[in-house]
């Protein structure tokens, strides 16, 4: 039979398979797109910032400085938007992005508590509670700095349980009950339904979600059309339902 | 007396290569990038040196667990023929295909404190796991445990049953065949085990930030350290992951050379 005699040739044409396939994964760009990379407070945005859109979006999500180190290491992209202002000047000095197109959305800093508030968390004292489980964002990440920022200002010493790496996986704790409270982005407590501790202390603490074209994309104007939609009367009324706020 | 040296079929030459490539090749991108003249200050940071402590108690502790708990389960799965073996043994590999951060979020589910034991854990001892070193502990045994577990549970079928129904004809009971015949017989599969399975809890990230969070001192452990670096500081998680290599390096090397060859 033909089969079994081909036994042996079948082993490079194995290997050709395996690297067609890497050769395929690794150029699966699509020149008719806008790439954008957003925030990992963006992901509920996203569906939104599609169905208004008549053109077709590629999301990058994760953490910002995530985002412009994969920028610095080549990533194909048309616009970036960082959940800081710091982390796109990183971008703006390392030559990755063009001048920035401005502030496109801002988010406050909440303190949330645990479904019920059980602790009986009523004021922004109760986090330094050591009795209590309290989170914050690491300070390696924008949400712990601008909680730091803000803590720092206002004269508390956090006793935190946990310095989360991502507000999301903070959230999810507090949402749990794992933790008791913890200060989250408005939107984050929007997102998992956590009620919030009204603190008028916390509201100067807000950051500024700013939007650039990257340097090295191909595609002329790729991406401003989000911009220009988050700038819209369109625009704002997806970001207030989502708890962002307004520039 | 020595085995005539056999050539390697190229068929077979040419993958092993490519395999023995693709584990080497990021580890020599890394060394490549470590920030060499500013090593020893980057690791003797308090908070590196904080993260070291808790790796350290941690994976001994983790791999310590194994031994304990892991070598009873391997005996189990390997002499057992009760109804129902086959499925455990499935259960017990599932950790490996799980990522890590789901399997740290089951474990939030079931041992946390709203979880579904670990609201009883919280009620009748006042035990909660998460956000505690002891959590950590259970983060990275839940990881390790399969390693160690099938290593054992091989070496045991190997072995057979043969010398244990000789201590049994001899009148010896399980329980003293268990500890005088099968133990000492798997003093090197142990080793392996153990090494195995600590060496999967000190790398240990996704189940441990997830189930125990990150606090320095507590449960920020080596990994976690240097995925949170990586946000700011991209050298210093290169100089952590350096270090992890070495340590890890030394010792599965060290083991080798005593325990592990045959």
């Amino acid at each position: 039979m033909i089969a079994g005699r081909s036994r042996c040739p079948r082993l490079p044409a194995t290997a050709a398979l395996v690297a067609l396939a890497l050769v395929g994964a690794a150029c699966a760009s699509e020149p008719n797109r806008t790439v954008a990379m957003v925030p990992s407070s963006f992901t509920d945005l996203t569906d939104a910032i599609d169905a208004a859109l008549d053109t077709e979006t590629v999301w990058i999500i994760a953490g910002s400085s995530r985002l412009v180190s994969q920028l610095a290491d080549g990533a194909d992209a048309d616009l970036l938007i960082t959940a800081d202002r710091e982390t796109m000047q990183r971008a703006v000095d390392a030559d990755l992005v063009d001048t920035p197109l401005g502030v496109v959305a801002s988010n406050r800093l909440v303190l949330a508590v645990a479904p019920g508030n059980p602790a009986g968390i009523d004021e922004l004292a109760d986090l330094t509670d050591d009795d209590l489980l309290i989170g914050v964002c690491a300070i390696e990440v924008p949400c712990g700095r601008l909680a730091e920022q803000a803590t720092t200002t206002i004269g508390l010493t956090v006793a935190a349980d946990t310095e989360e790496p991502n507000v999301r996986s903070l959230a999810l704790k507090i949402t749990r009950g794992e933790l008791d409270g913890g200060l989250v982005y408005a939107t984050d407590a929007r997102a998992f339904a956590l009620d919030t501790v009204d603190d008028d202390a916390l509201a100067p603490f807000v950051t500024d979600y700013v939007a650039a074209s990257v340097h090295a994309s191909g595609r002329e104007g790729a991406g401003s059309e989000i911009v220009d939609l988050l700038r819209s009367a369109e625009g704002r009324d997806i970001l207030l339902a989502r708890g962002f706020s307004l520039p | 007396m020595s085995r005539p040296r056999s050539q390697t079929p190229w068929p077979l030459a040419v993958p092993a290569v490519l395999a023995a490539a693709l584990l080497v090749v990021p580890i020599v991108g890394l060394l490549q990038q470590a920030p060499w003249s500013t090593l020893s200050e980057r690791l003797t940071s308090p908070e590196i040196r904080d993260a070291m402590r808790v790796s350290a108690i941690v994976s001994v502790v983790a791999a310590a667990l194994c031994l304990a708990l892991g070598l009873p389960l391997a005996w189990v799965l390997a002499r057992s023929s009760r109804r129902g073996i086959g499925l455990l043994r499935a259960l017990v590999l599932l950790p490996m295909v799980l990522p890590p951060v789901v399997g740290g979020t089951a474990l939030l589910f079931a041992l946390g404190r709203r979880g579904l034991f670990g609201r009883w854990l919280d009620r009748v001892f006042g035990v909660t796991l998460p956000f505690t070193t002891a959590g950590a502990v259970v983060a990275a045994t839940f990881v390790a445990l399969p390693f160690f577990v099938t290593t054992l549970e091989s070496a045991l079928r190997e072995e057979g049953i043969a010398l244990d129904e000789a201590a049994a004809t001899a009148g010896a009971s399980p329980w003293s065949t268990f500890v005088h015949v099968t133990l000492p017989s798997m003093r090197s599969a142990i080793a392996a085990g153990l090494a195995l399975s600590w060496a999967r809890a000190l790398g240990e990230f996704g189940a441990t930030i997830t189930f125990a969070g990150s606090l320095g001192g507590r449960t920020r452990t080596l990994p976690v350290e240097t995925f949170l670096a990586l946000e700011q500081d991209p050298e210093s998680a290169v100089a952590i992951s350096v270090l992890l290599l070495a340590i890890s390096l030394g010792v599965l090397i060290g083991l080798r050379g005593r325990w592990l060859s045959r």
